[in-house]
């Protein structure tokens, strides 16, 4: 039962050619939603209209596939943060809770110790960064204090970041709160690339990570238990023509007993009464739940067992491989630290003469 | 004991007393203090062959001091919770997309006039409070409304977005603030929560027409708020609050049906019904809904056209002659008949009336949905009423530092001659208000207004007679203008000019896509001296619908201007970059060069360059060296000892430091 999951979802995006952002995000909003996250629970952040764009053929519809069976902004989207709303400002103060005293409900992250986040951003970035709205950039520094901040104002008990962008992996390597779990499309100097695109539309409609995000979670409804790593193995780096990046380290639960529907669902809680207005008492209620779960779980571990053993191989090997790939990084950044210390002499030395000289030239200027 | 008796006859006293008002309560209150909604809807052929589709919904709550608490049965609570937490006494919310044609589509009506509004958020409010508590209502009111209608209103918040104005655009007693806009974006996720608040929302009755890809394909929609609440009046009378939302769209009908005659085809009218405009049936009404009708009306100019059109027919074929009204009038014909037809009260126009035919949709269901149709038999050709001057506003000048805003009047020349009969008196007056407010970094100097009346200059003071500018500040307010002008009647054309200087903005306030221009809210010009006001004759005046009571109000005839794009200066951000990319660029050159001259040990370096030349025995290089130093008159040894060479060294470092020390300053005069 997860009854207390809420969704931060962002599309940082302006301008019509970034129609796949936007995409993106309500194909999320969309998923979320239709796994039981209410919409109190979903602040949805939007930085540019695509629906009623000028430039849209299909006004007050969006598509992220070219065969338009789909259209996210049915009639019910909620849109929280629009247009020049989405800023690096207000989507920190979204995650830490720091708001002007007028700032209505549905604008605010109303979480609290037991929450389960889900932290959805999409759009361009690069080294450590995501660019907000082509003014901004949120780094990966102010992510990993905004997240301290949120654990240490007990905001979260989990936190799923989720980054579709340009070296994403990036973006996650200074976060240290624990609870935190973080998945990104790409690794340092990888790009993420777009799925397809749509000559209707005329301009691509999804990125690939989004969308095999999405085929997977097409295939599940809110009861399910597939567990994290089923997810995190449904990712080829052949067909994402990127390395999805997991940071797991910060997060103390095995993914194979985690099911996907703790962040990216949730099942409200409805105790059945037989009349109206009757006081059940805690108790039977909870025995009922417990027999529930017990009976889940089982039948969770059967399902693990079949459907995870070929995709636990990939996983690891993934791992193995990130592994690698850091430790190389690393290697040669100390040798380069190493030089540099020689370096650093020189540098200084130069600097100390070359002051005299300036301020003979400057003086020569004058 | 014995007042036990005398207790029981009182309290049986009260509660007869009790029992009677309530029952008059129930008698009286299903009359006047219960929460009533009705919906309705009117259509309207446009002259340029598009549709006009006037949603009109009004949800009335009775006072709190007679209503059940704060329960509610029909009115939405988060609109009264809003009444009630902030003191609003009225209040207006808009969204529109598109910019009403006051040409083709009418600009002298009270659709127009009460329903056109400029691109963007408008948002107007009076306040019930002191006042010095209205700004901190209003920026409370502006959040709430962003949470409930999930758009960005709440950046009306900050003084410099909104004006207290005096007189300008309505009349009120100081508690008043309006802040538009204009680049706001309209869509679905604002006409949701807008239709939430109806008791049936978008699922039965007339809102269920509402197609959100058909609308929004339109050429125009404005969907509109409008409160009145004397809830926390001091006077006696005590309306409750009225809640009355108009979704106005303007669509294009599709014409490919029509194409039977190609012939009469070009001026042949679409022909149109509910399900080609919208896509979709009306099945049923709101049961919740007091009334909900469907009304098509037929402007003045279309009914002229068409009974001119009838007399055509009469006198070619007499068979028609005797047929009463326009019921089975030869220029178009309805697929359903209507339940019943108004005529309007004519007063000032003495050509014809306009026509309103209504429908009931109460005895339509699923299963006989209402799908009123109208298909054009003979092209028509008609003019909308026309404001009495049609106003538009521009920029003239180029540049990034100045220009100058131009409002310009053409006189519409009414044919119906409201004008007419006072022209040749110089008392005749055109009375014309305009009220603009300009964001500070226009800087609009005030006192370069100048006014041309039939392109002659005029002094200011033979034409405004009013005046009241307030100049913008910066970063804290803009700047209002509210004028009164007085043309003579007769005036063919008109303008006002002004000039302004372009500000700066700090770099933090540039919006991510300043280069796209910045944009200064519609004016509004007021007509004062010219009510719409439309009066059907009815039957039974009792129980007029909402609609029709509203068209019936005398209202001035209001329009607005275009919004004004002006390209301010933008930082070039990718200037910065180059400008670091080539000084680091200058710098790593120069240091680079300086450690090299400076690290570098010659000596050595010439020893094993020499020592490596020995060995390797380049001839010529040899016997050069050996060539120079008997030149020199020196004796030739090929290994130098350090202890000479420091000496050469200094000389040959200082030389160097001088030659790009000289690079530096001529780098440092070039660069100036």
């Amino acid at each position: 039962m997860h009854t207390n999951n809420w969704a931060v979802l962002v599309c940082t995006s302006r301008f019509w050619f970034n129609y796949r952002h936007m995409a993106n995000t309500l194909s999320l909003y969309r998923t979320v939603k239709r796994l039981g996250i209410p919409d109190e629970r979903i602040i949805l952040m939007l930085a540019d209209d695509m629906a009623c764009n000028a430039r849209n053929k299909y006004p007050a519809q969006v598509f992220n596939n070219e065969n338009h069976k789909l259209n996210l902004y049915g009639d019910n989207v909620e849109v929280d943060y629009r247009g020049y709303e989405v800023t690096v400002e207000n989507f920190f103060r979204v995650l830490t809770g720091r708001h002007e005293n007028a700032v209505p409900r549905s604008k605010r992250l109303l979480s609290d110790e037991g929450s389960h986040i889900l932290l959805y951003m999409t759009g361009h970035g690069g080294d450590e960064f995501l660019k907000f709205q082509d003014s901004e950039e949120l780094q990966s520094h102010d992510l990993a204090d905004a997240v301290k901040q949120m654990k240490e104002k007990r905001r979260f008990k989990e936190l799923l970041i989720m980054v579709d962008t340009c070296q994403a992996a990036t973006l996650f390597s200074q976060l240290q709160s624990p609870g935190a779990l973080a998945i990104g499309s790409s690794m340092k100097g990888e790009n993420s690339y777009s799925h397809h695109l749509d000559s209707d539309v005329g301009v691509s409609v999804v990125d690939r990570f989004t969308f095999y995000t999405l085929a997977f979670f097409e295939r599940l409804d809110m009861y399910d238990n597939a567990s994290l790593t089923s997810l995190f193995g449904s990712y080829n780096p052949s067909m994402l023509m990127s390395t999805a990046y997991y940071r797991t380290d910060l997060y103390q639960r095995h993914l194979e007993e985690v099911p996907v529907t703790n962040f990216f669902g949730s099942v409200m809680e409805t105790i059945h009464t037989d009349s109206a207005y009757r006081v059940l008492s805690r108790k039977e209620s909870g025995s009922v739940e417990i027999r529930m779960s017990t009976e889940k779980s089982d039948h969770d571990k059967e399902r693990l067992l079949l459907n995870s053993n070929d995709l636990d191989q990939i996983g690891e090997l993934n791992t193995q491989d990130q592994r690698g790939n850091i430790e190389c990084i690393w290697s040669t950044f100390h040798k380069e630290l190493q030089k540099v210390k020689d370096v650093d002499s020189f540098v200084n030395y130069g600097l100390v003469i070359m002051l005299p000289l300036l301020t003979v030239s400057m003086w020569l200027s004058w | 004991m014995a007042h036990l008796p005398r207790r029981t006859h009182s309290i049986l006293l009260i509660l007869s007393f009790q029992i009677c008002f309530s029952t008059i309560f129930a008698v009286f209150g299903s009359v006047f203090f219960q929460e009533e909604f009705s919906e309705e809807l009117l259509l309207k052929p446009l002259p340029d062959r598009k549709v006009l589709a006037h949603f009109h919904f009004e949800t009335t709550a009775p006072p709190l001091s007679t209503s059940h608490g704060r329960h509610h049965h029909l009115f939405p609570k988060a609109i009264a919770q809003l009444v009630q937490k902030f003191h609003v006494k009225e209040m207006e919310l808009s969204f529109t997309q598109g910019r009403w044609n006051y040409d083709r589509w009418g600009g002298f009506d009270p659709i127009s006039s009460s329903n056109a509004k400029p691109p963007g958020v408008e948002l107007w409010a009076v306040f019930d409070v002191p006042k010095d508590q209205v700004d901190a209502s209003w920026k409370n009111l502006t959040h709430t409304l962003s949470g409930l209608f999930c758009a960005s209103i709440n950046f009306l918040e900050s003084s410099t977005t909104y004006s207290a104005h005096e007189w300008g655009f309505h009349p009120s007693s100081g508690g008043l603030r309006y802040g538009t806009l204009p680049r706001e974006a309209v869509c679905t996720e604002n006409l949701t929560p807008w239709l939430k608040l109806l008791p049936c929302r978008d699922k039965a009755g007339l809102s269920a027409l509402l197609d959100r890809p058909s609308i929004y394909r339109g050429f125009y929609h404005s969907q509109r708020l409008h409160l009145t609440s004397s809830e926390s009046h001091s006077s006696g009378v005590e309306s409750g609050i009225v809640l009355e939302q108009a979704l106005t769209v303007v669509l294009q009908p599709n014409s490919h049906k029509t194409s039977k005659t190609f012939l009469s085809e070009t001026k042949l009218q679409p022909s149109w019904s509910l399900s080609s405009i919208f896509g979709r049936k009306v099945t049923g009404r709101c049961v919740l809904a007091k009334s909900s009708n469907v009304y098509l009306q037929l402007e003045r100019g279309l009914v002229t056209e068409l009974e001119n059109l009838q007399k055509d027919n009469a006198i070619t074929g007499p068979d028609h002659i005797g047929s009463g009204g326009l019921k089975d009038n030869p220029g178009f014909e309805l697929s359903v008949r209507p339940d019943k037809e108004f005529k309007e009260a004519n007063i000032l126009h003495r050509k014809s009336s306009s026509v309103l035919y209504e429908y009931s949709i109460e005895r339509y269901s699923a299963f006989e949905p209402f799908d009123l149709g109208l298909t054009w038999k003979f092209p028509v050709v008609w003019l909308c009423p026309r404001a009495p001057l049609h106003s538009s506003r521009f920029l003239m000048g180029s540049g990034n530092q100045r220009g100058t805003i131009a409002i310009s009047f053409i006189s519409t020349d009414l044919e119906e001659g409201f004008l007419g009969a006072n022209i040749g008196e110089d008392s005749c007056k055109l009375q014309a208000n305009i009220f603009q407010v300009v964001p500070w970094y226009i800087k609009v100097y005030y006192h370069t207004l100048r006014v041309f009346v039939d392109g002659k200059p005029q002094a200011i003071a033979n034409v405004v007679e009013k005046m009241h500018v307030s100049p913008s500040e910066d970063k804290v307010s803009p700047g209002v203008m509210e004028l009164v002008l007085k043309f003579p009647c007769a005036v063919k054309s008109a303008a006002l000019t002004l000039e302004f200087d372009k500000g700066f903005l700090h770099i933090d306030e540039y919006p991510p896509d300043a280069n796209q221009g910045f944009d200064i809210p519609s004016a509004v010009i007021i007509f004062p001296n010219f009510q719409t006001s439309m009066q059907y004759l009815e039957d039974n005046s009792s129980n007029k619908s909402p609609m029709l009571l509203k068209f019936q109000e005398k209202s001035p005839v209001l329009s607005y201007t275009e919004i004004l794009l002006v390209p301010l200066t933008t930082p070039d951000f990718s200037m910065p970059y180059n400008v670091i990319t080539i000084t680091c660029t200058v710098f790593a050159l120069y240091f680079g060069s300086l450690l090299n001259v400076l690290r570098r040990r010659v000596g050595e370096e010439e020893r094993i360059l020499k020592n490596r030349a020995s060995k390797k025995a380049g001839r010529l290089p040899q016997l050069l060296s050996r060539l120079s130093a008997k030149l020199k008159g020196k004796e030739w040894e090929p290994p130098k000892s350090p202890s000479t060479s420091s000496s050469f060294i200094s000389s040959k470092l200082i030389l160097k430091v001088l030659i790009v020390a000289g690079v530096a300053v001529f780098w440092q005069y070039y660069s100036e």
